[in-house]
């Protein structure tokens, strides 16, 4: 669908035919007036061609040489160095290097610190569970027993007969 | 399109120049450069009114082209191919000098709301019979009207009027539709309709 602008350009460029320009030249709400506005445009066009010359390009061999000289001095110069036409590419692939490398570091690093991390050491809440008592009063069969894994890393505590878990359980 | 004023027909066409170029060959490029430095020159001087910065531009344009030649595949005409870099550098500049210069004076949507479609151009008040406008006064008066237009309009206009390229070699130029090649050059010439109107009616 063709906004009313590109019709209208198209109209005065005499770019539209047949159904088409009878339809538009139909939707014009003033003939005379869109006429007298095609009328202008056509001098606009006439008098843009007879008055824009740019000015006589006399240096032709010099801007010849000059330019020779320029892709030369550009050509010695490293590719790391040359201009934009290439910088586009060369960045892309920067990028791509540096996100890589990035990735790489992080991996090396988060293994390293995996590593590191202590996996006998007993943490918080275990410390906390085997400090805690069982009230006998309360519950008098109450059997406690813990299973613990070091190399998994995975401590169990299992409880029976409790009436109710301790208050000290409970994680903090 | 013609190119620089050559009387003969060149031997060698442009796509085999490019492929030339291509090669490693800068003698082919060379050729290139001298086919249509000419038009280059004079496009970019009618975008900035400038020789020096014509002439820069144009230098920086054929630069890009060499770096570039790799990647041109004839899809287009080594024409089109190369306004198309020449367009982007010099509405880059433009674009700069505007930034550093007045504001947003080229703002596209500053131009919508200023230009109703459908209104009648209507001719300046202070309106001068041509007899009375000295030539320098018209080169003058045109000049002002296009340094009013957005780079992009200016570029449509220039091309439409003065380098008379049809609708899908601008769009293929610019990187942009015909759509909005046609819609820019609607703005453009109805900006210059209402500027210049009084220069125009007399001729």
């Amino acid at each position: 669908m063709k906004t009313f602008e590109e019709k209208w350009t198209a109209w005065l460029d005499d770019q539209i035919s047949g159904q088409e320009l009878a339809d538009f030249e139909a939707s014009l709400p003033d003939k005379a007036v869109a006429a007298a506005e095609k009328k202008g445009a056509h001098q606009l066009g006439l008098l843009l061609k007879r008055e824009i010359i740019a000015p006589a390009f006399t240096n032709e061999e010099f801007f010849s040489h000059q330019l020779r000289e320029r892709i030369a001095r550009e050509e010695a110069l490293p590719s790391s160095e040359r201009g934009s036409g290439f910088s586009t590419w060369w960045t892309i692939r920067r990028l791509f290097w540096t996100g890589a490398t990035s990735m790489a570091l992080f991996l090396i690093c988060a293994v390293f610190v995996m590593r590191d991390k202590d996996p006998t050491e007993p943490s918080p809440y275990l410390s906390q569970i085997l400090t805690a008592r069982i009230d006998p009063t309360v519950s008098p069969n109450a059997t406690v027993t813990m299973f613990d894994s070091k190399e998994d890393r995975v401590t169990v505590l299992w409880t029976e007969g409790l009436k109710s878990l301790p208050s000290d359980y409970a994680a903090k | 399109m013609h190119t620089e004023a050559t009387p003969a027909q060149p031997d060698v066409s442009d796509l085999e120049l490019v492929t030339k170029c291509q090669s490693g060959d800068s003698q082919a490029f060379d050729e290139l450069v001298t086919r249509y430095r000419t038009r280059v020159f004079g496009m970019i001087y009618n975008m900035v009114h400038n020789e020096q910065d014509a002439w820069d531009l144009a230098q920086d344009s054929f630069v890009k082209a060499w770096k570039s030649i790799q990647r041109f595949r004839g899809q287009s005409s080594f024409y089109t191919w190369i306004y198309r870099i020449v367009m982007n550098v010099t509405i880059d500049f433009v674009r700069k000098k505007q930034v550093k210069g007045t504001g947003a004076e080229f703002d596209d949507a500053i131009q919508l709301k200023e230009i109703n479609p459908a209104a009648k151009t209507m001719p300046k008040p202070d309106a001068l019979p041509y007899e009375q406008l000295q030539q320098g006064e018209i080169k003058s008066r045109i000049d002002q009207a296009i340094t009013q237009l957005s780079p992009e309009h200016r570029a449509v206009i220039l091309m439409k009027e003065i380098e008379d390229m049809q609708y899908h070699e601008i769009a293929e130029t610019l990187g942009c539709s015909i759509g909005t090649v046609m819609s820019r050059l609607f703005y453009a010439r109805k900006k210059l309709q209402n500027l210049l109107k009084d220069v125009y009616e007399n001729i």
